[in-house]
């Protein structure tokens, strides 16, 4: 059994007040250690953690806080915590139950990065977490833990609460920005990088809720200690969430390195009812998918970029045999086309021409000679877009076309021959032919 | 705020070194290479890159990515390729993403022919279409304005209108609906596109989804050849070019002049053309003929003026309009001084040793200098109304540069949202209010001129901290923005105090700050500075005349008393464009001899000329205008003169020759010639060296050297009070961008013509009992004025505000200074 | 309103409905609500409310000025305040809308703009009450279509509901689950289940008080002490 960092003991009861969090050690000693630590030596803490981003794209967190620049200045910090990637349901469950880890972990952060305003951009839909979230702030600000001169240091904070409206793109951070900024959640070109100019073009430091909420314990435990944890590059703990076909979705606490079949049989039950894992999401909906084939992979970054996917924010999804490979391309195809945000080209067109290549397939319009052409609609996207939507819709697709071409092919065949039927029929029973394209008054 | 000071580096681009200002945009450092790179969403006017439309993908060395050309500034040893199998890849990749859904209508679009989309397509396209289901199919052309069709299937999302709408002329209305593959351009809740600015987002539409609706069809590419020249109906002096067909000008076009205009035209200027091929213009020459004008042959009509002249002497007033060019004023004081033998002449209507003083080149901010400003004061003028370009460069340096601004008007003022300080005075303190302000900065009694002005002593002296310290310490180079209108006001008390605020800002001899007048018509300066202007020699110099020179409101008063009995009038009628109408009309009813120039039959020529020539459009004009910031610039023909219209050099040189005087004027060329030797700061300019861009002489060591020294500023000048409204209201006036015959004629901007409103605060109005929208009227106990109540939360109580100019119901009737309310 | 209200098809995503124009021209090529709209020239170009103008209730005004006062940017209440405006109206109507500008001292274009990037502002006239289903890969791989189908069956002739499909709501360990009212519950199968979730949601009763999401403990063994 992994060791339990941020789980440890969630279901305690009353812990997202301050009292119990208080109880257990929150806000104290390692708070106070952090915030008497000169700035830099924290950053260096930090980076020696080895901790890397949670939210998808594991970039360093030391690292990052080092970027942003020193001196007198408006700067900012921000909790991405629009967790909308598909399969992703981590971060709901901490600020659902502690939302006092996540606001220390931002006092922690603030302190780093020189930041004296901050925010949590929490998704619309999670309205519940967001009052719980704000409770927790009233409480916090109410015992001089947030505000001026926190806990009697030179330190000042505010914190607000940022609720969405319901946009995927705004987890993107520039997008998430703009969001934060009032205006449409499209994404910036990059550079400049939001530790330069972010929000309000300020110096702005943006991490994931479980990266913030991980930095109390890497101060109490010391940063060599939280290293040994997990594998090289993959310190720590890793929060991940399993759904899909098995028989007990939910949110597990792993160490890096632990092998995929472990996590999907041993801790998620596997797909049950004698059924077999066809095909698995190891890192959210934008990662490209694996077989059953490759359910010995240990689960850590560089296993999975080596497998040509990626860990991402940690969110496994399986589908089981009895599921046809094409339902799962279209719903997803279908889900970054509503997200795509409509600013650049290949995105904006791209998504909608693969949900229809897609529909034709479905509907019998298809040849094989689509997926080709699918295919490379999908390589015209990846790496010619202003973020990374369009390549988190053409990478899965153009893995699944790949691994599962034979299938694919099948359900061409079997889908003309059924459109086929269906025309015949059509024809011999109608009283007059439909034109091919009605055409309104 | 630092100017860019750009250093050379050099980078290589297919193979080639390139030697390029280290940071340009590589885009546009490429084209110093000779190398093209496609663009659909790069529009440097726009502001910083978007990178949306993912055409510019090129490969720099060092970078695994491809990366957008439109975003990447060039450094030094930079190695960029736009010709490797990936970039072509990828390029043609974004053609085939942008034409799946383009419905490929080219024969019947507008913008065939001259259309990015084409071109990008043919240079970088891969000429074959994979996509096989059906295109997007939607109702088209929809309007989006009376001047603007909107086509959404052409529309490839580039984000270019938008971003005018929203960060350009910042007037937000444009929008983008939805998202995705969803997305498209409209406005809130079906409100159509209507602002200054709005025809600017067809000529920056890469395809044809935005056209213009005056020029829909009418044209296409290979019919049609540009003219570039000047737009001469306000003071910007836009750059533009005319595309003619068949000697009709159908469409204008911006013509990019960051010294004037950058690169922007307003709707006026872009469609106001259409005045000039209407019926209602005067294309020959008409005489009063019992009672009625009617054609006459141009022999005829110049002997009758000629004859009109002679007979009344030197008892002849002369008026020139905003659209006379610089020659035309030269040669009619000409004829006024040296043939006729008078010194009543004007067209400005302010007191020209003012205006020498205010206008002096040591002084002189430019149009760039607004930009790049620590801080900016707007003071006495609405720049949208009254030079709608300058606004958007106000705009663009708040925006982009941080220059602070800070707006002094009586009327609330659309840059008030840019503001870091807009404060109100009352109208008629503009004397009081420049005075409070001068003392604040200077020392002085701040609170006697501050009442006289009905303003706040603390916004004043906010205000002056404001220009004396920059508001955080670090002082810059100020600009004020300031409205000649205010010396037509109190002009005794404001031109002194003005220019001891700018010696009290050092603004004397500075780059990068100073005064710039914003005129109340489209060549005052000019026409200033030709001489049109009474007891003003050409240049500033002494005229030979003696006695008292009448300025516009002194003419007035000699013909109704009878000591003029003939009145000039060069592009101008009094009864539309000067104040006092009552009295003009009176004027105009006991003149013996009205000789006018003309493009339209306006009511004062209507009801009293005896001749009226047909006048050249600025479409047909030659010559020269000078900007308000001092720039000459040339005026061109793009067609030929219409009907039997002629150039007014020749009218009035004809008219001098019958009278007895040569003026040795056989060319418009000449008529410049003579000019430029006339006025010391002219010499030496040609209209070669003119060109298409201008000549700003006060940037010109040379040439400014030669303004005459200016008199000292009068000490004694003392302000006047604002009325004290004792229950009635003050009444303020202004003139919209929209007032002026070429509005009215042009069938497509007709809808824009202004109705009279009366705007008002709210308490104002609560007390009074009228709603918002109700009819009203305004007025004294002689003359009053029908109007529609429009209430606005930021409007100074007990102040009203009417409008000018317009066509009935202008407040040029009304003589103020208090006016009263009734229901209708 | 004169218009019905739309139901938005699970099909094809696109509003249909009476009142509204039939989908004309092809049936299956892509159909955007708005794009076949023009402008109506009669009306005043939209710039930014006169205050002296427009009216706004002193509640809302009273919530939006709040929110413009945590940030730096006033603007950033942009989203806050268009959701008050919909709380208060039931969806972001134009009126709503040009209250929220008279207030933050913005064009209603610009309002509108955002309302209509995100899902959860509603930029047509819907039930006040939303109850979304994902229908999001691993919901639709644990039955998701069927429930929202089953639930739009129950729950068509609620004119107060706006019951749509919705893209991943980050609660894929109750797949297949709904938002109710920002209330999560799942994981919602048995027919028997979806007709009480429907009955409770008419009655405005808590939706499956034993199925929320609050309630349901983590999944990690390991958690528990």
């Amino acid at each position: 059994m992994s060791q339990k960092i941020l789980f440890k003991n969630i279901d305690e009861p009353g812990l997202a007040t301050l009292d119990v969090y208080r109880a257990r050690g929150g806000y104290g000693d390692r708070l106070r250690k952090a915030l008497s630590m000169p700035k830099d030596a924290l950053v260096e803490e930090l980076k020696a953690s080895g901790l890397r981003g949670r939210g998808g794209a594991g970039f360093s967190m030391g690292t990052k806080a080092s970027f942003l620049p020193k001196g007198q200045m408006d700067k900012y910090l921000v909790c991405n915590a629009d967790e909308s990637e598909p399969g992703t349901f981590k971060d709901r469950e901490l600020m659902q139950k502690c939302p006092h880890m996540l606001i220390e972990g931002m006092i922690i952060a603030a302190y780093a990065a020189g930041a004296n305003k901050a925010f949590i951009y929490i998704r619309g839909e999670y309205q519940q977490q967001a009052e719980i979230l704000e409770r927790a702030i009233e409480e916090a600000k109410a015992a001089g833990l947030l505000g001026d001169r926190l806990m009697g240091t030179d330190t000042s904070l505010t914190l607000w609460v940022h609720r969405g409206a319901g946009a995927y793109i705004c987890g993107e951070e520039t997008g998430l920005l703009d969001s934060l900024e009032g205006k449409r959640g499209n994404p910036r070109l990059k550079p400049p990088f939001p530790a330069n100019q972010g929000l309000y073009q300020g110096p702005t430091l943006i991490n994931n809720v479980e990266t913030l909420a991980t930095l109390p314990h890497i101060i109490e435990m010391g940063a060599s200690e939280y290293a040994k944890i997990g594998v090289q590059n993959s310190t720590g703990t890793k929060l991940i969430s399993i759904s899909g076909h098995v028989m007990r979705p939910g949110n597990y606490e792993i160490e890096l390195g632990m092998s995929s079949r472990d996590i999907i049989y041993g801790l998620a039950g596997g797909p049950g009812d004698g059924r077999s894992v066809k095909m698995w999401f190891p890192g959210g909906s934008s990662s490209p998918v694996l077989t059953g084939d490759d359910l010995d992979l240990p689960y850590d970054f560089d296993s999975m970029a080596k497998a040509g996917t990626m860990l991402g924010s940690g969110a496994i999804i399986i589908v089981d045999d009895q599921t046809s490979v094409v339902d799962v391309a279209l719903k997803t195809a279908q889900f970054y086309r509503h997200e795509s945000c409509g600013k650049c080209t290949p995105c904006r067109e791209g998504t909608n021409w693969t949900v229809k290549m897609l529909e034709r397939i479905k509907s019998g319009e298809a040849t094989p000679m689509d997926l080709d052409l699918m295919a490379s609609v999908c390589e015209n996207i990846i790496g010619h877009c202003l973020c990374v939507l369009g390549d988190a819709m053409a990478m899965p697709i153009g893995s699944m076309v790949k691994k599962f071409r034979t299938e694919f092919e099948e359900y061409i065949e079997m889908a003309r021959a059924r459109a086929e039927r269906e025309l015949m029929a059509g024809l011999s029973s109608a009283p007059a032919a439909q034109p091919h394209h009605p055409v309104a008054a | 705020m630092p100017r860019p000071e750009p250093k050379t580096i050099t980078f290589t681009i297919d193979g080639r070194e390139v030697q390029a200002p280290e940071n340009t945009i590589l885009v546009d450092a490429a084209k110093l290479g000779d190398v093209e790179i496609p663009v659909f969403c790069y529009e440097p006017k726009l502001g910083a890159p978007v990178g949306a439309c993912r055409m510019c993908l090129v490969e720099i060395e060092g970078i695994p990515k491809l990366q957008t050309g439109c975003s990447t500034p060039v450094k030094d040893g930079m190695v960029v390729h736009t010709q490797t199998d990936r970039v072509r890849e990828a390029q043609a990749a974004v053609v085939e993403f942008l034409l799946i859904n383009h419905p490929l209508d080219c024969p019947v679009c507008d913008k065939g022919g001259e259309c990015p989309l084409q071109d990008i397509s043919f240079g970088w396209g891969g000429g074959r279409s994979r996509f096989i289901e059906p295109k997007r199919h939607f109702q088209k052309p929809l309007e989006l304005s009376p001047l603007i069709a909107i086509d959404r299937e052409r529309c490839i999302l580039c984000y270019r209108c938008v971003r005018f709408s929203q960060e350009v002329s910042e007037d937000y209305q444009l929008i983008l609906h939805e998202r995705g593959a969803q997305t498209f351009v409209g406005t809130f809740d079906g409100h159509p596109y209507v602002a200054p600015f709005s025809g600017n987002i067809i000529e920056l539409c890469p395809v044809g989804a935005l056209t213009s609706r005056p020029y829909r069809f009418r044209a296409r590419p290979w019919d049609i050849e540009g003219s570039g020249s000047v737009c001469g109906l306000c003071p910007s002096q836009c750059n533009v070019t005319f595309t003619v067909r068949d000697d009709r000008v159908l469409r204008v076009l911006a013509r990019q002049n960051d010294g004037v205009d950058d690169g922007w035209l307003c709707d006026r200027g872009r469609f106001a053309y259409q005045a000039i091929h209407v019926d209602e213009r005067i294309t020959e020459p008409l005489l009063r003929d019992g009672g009625t004008l009617r054609p006459v042959s141009w022999e005829r009509a110049l002997d009758e003026a000629a004859s009109l002249l002679k007979k009344a002497g030197s008892r002849v007033g002369a008026l020139a309009g905003g659209g006379t060019t610089n020659e035309e004023g030269f040669l009619l004081q000409r004829l006024v001084r040296e043939v006729a033998g008078s010194e009543h002449l004007d067209a400005a209507g302010i007191d020209p040793v003012d205006a020498w003083t205010l206008l002096d080149p040591a002084l002189q901010a430019s149009m760039q200098d607004v930009e790049y400003a620590h801080t900016v004061l707007v003071v006495g003028t609405e720049p949208v109304d009254d030079m709608p370009i300058l606004d958007l460069r106000i705009r663009k340096g708040v925006r982009r540069n941080r220059v602070k601004l800070a707006v002094a008007t009586p009327r609330p003022s659309s840059l008030d949202a840019n503001a870091a300080l807009s404060l109100r005075y009352a109208p008629g303190g503009e004397g009081a209010f420049v005075a409070a302000l001068t003392a604040a900065v200077y020392g002085g009694d701040i609170e006697a001129p501050a009442a006289a002005a009905d303003a706040s002593v603390d916004e004043i002296r906010a205000l002056a901290e404001l220009l004396r310290t920059g508001g955080d310490g670090a002082p810059g180079d100020v600009v004020i923005v300031w409205g000649t209108s205010m010396l037509a006001a109190d002009g005794g008390a404001v031109a002194p105090a003005l220019l001891k605020l700018a010696s009290g800002l050092n603004l004397s001899g500075r780059e990068g700050g100073g005064l710039l007048a914003v005129p109340a018509a489209a060549n005052e300066r000019g026409l200033l500075e030709a001489g049109f202007a009474p007891g003003m020699a050409p240049g500033f110099g002494e005229t030979d005349g003696e006695g008292e020179a009448h300025a516009v409101a002194g003419i007035a008063a000699a013909l109704r008393a009878g000591d003029l009995t003939a009145l000039y009038l060069l592009h101008d009628d009094p009864l539309v464009t000067r104040a006092d109408t009552h009295g003009w009309d009176h004027a105009l009813e006991k003149t013996t001899a009205v000789i006018a120039h003309s493009q339209f039959l306006t009511a004062g020529l209507l009801e009293h000329a005896n001749v009226v020539f047909p006048a050249e459009s600025y479409a047909e004009k030659e010559g020269t205008i000078t900007h308000p910031d001092g720039r000459v610039q040339r005026l061109r023909p793009a067609i030929g003169r219409q009907g039997s219209v002629r150039a007014e050099w020749w009218v009035l040189t004809e008219l001098a020759k019958r009278l007895g005087t040569d003026f040795g004027v056989l060319t418009g060329a000449m008529a410049s010639q003579q000019l430029f030797a006339a006025v010391p700061f002219y010499n030496g300019l040609t209209l070669d060296t003119i060109g298409g861009k201008g000549v700003r002489w006060p940037a010109d060591a040379a040439l400014a050297a030669a303004y005459p020294a200016a008199p000292e500023a009068r000490r004694d000048a003392v302000y006047a009070e604002a009325a004290e409204p004792n229950g009635a209201l003050r009444l303020g006036t202004f003139r919209s961008i929209w007032v002026g015959a070429d509005v009215e004629a042009s069938p497509a901007l007709k809808f824009l013509a202004p109705r009279q409103m009366v705007e008002m605060a709210p308490s104002d109005a609560q007390r009074l009992g009228v709603r918002h929208g109700e009819k009203v009227l305004v007025g004294g106990d002689g003359a009053s004025v029908e109007a529609i109540v429009a209430l606005r939360d930021a409007a100074l109580p007990g102040s009203v505000f009417l409008q000018t100019g317009i066509t009935t119901n202008a407040a040029n009737v009304l003589d103020g200074p208090l006016v009263e309310i009734r229901k209708a | 309103m004169a218009r019905n209200r739309p139901v938005r098809s699970s099909a094809t995503g696109h509003l249909t409905g009476e009142g509204l124009q039939p989908v004309p021209r092809y049936a299956h090529g892509s159909r955007v609500p708005g794009w076949d709209d023009a402008v109506d020239l009669t009306k005043d170009p939209a710039g930014v409310p006169d205050p002296a103008v427009v009216a706004v209730p002193a509640d809302l005004r009273a919530q939006i000025e709040d929110f413009m006062s945590r940030y730096p940017d006033a603007r950033s209440a942009a989203i806050p305040a268009l959701r008050a405006a919909q709380e208060k109206y039931g969806w972001c109507s134009p009126d709503a809308i040009e209250q929220v500008a008279c207030v933050m001292r913005l064009t209603p274009g610009y309002l509108a703009a955002v309302a209509g990037f995100y899902d959860q502002l509603e930029t047509r006239p819907v039930g006040h009450r939303p109850v979304y289903v994902c229908t999001n890969i691993s919901c639709s791989l644990r039955g998701a279509d069927a429930l929202l189908a089953s639930l739009q069956d129950e729950l068509h002739d609620d004119e107060t509901v706006n019951l749509r499909g919705f893209e991943c709501l980050g609660a894929c360990d109750i797949a297949p689950m709904v938002s109710v009212e920002g209330v999560y519950v799942g994981p919602v199968e048995s027919p028997e289940e979806i007709a009480e979730l429907a009955r409770q949601i008419r009655a405005g009763e808590d939706p499956l008080p034993e199925k929320q999401l609050l309630r349901r403990p983590c999944q990690d063994p390991g958690a528990v002490s």
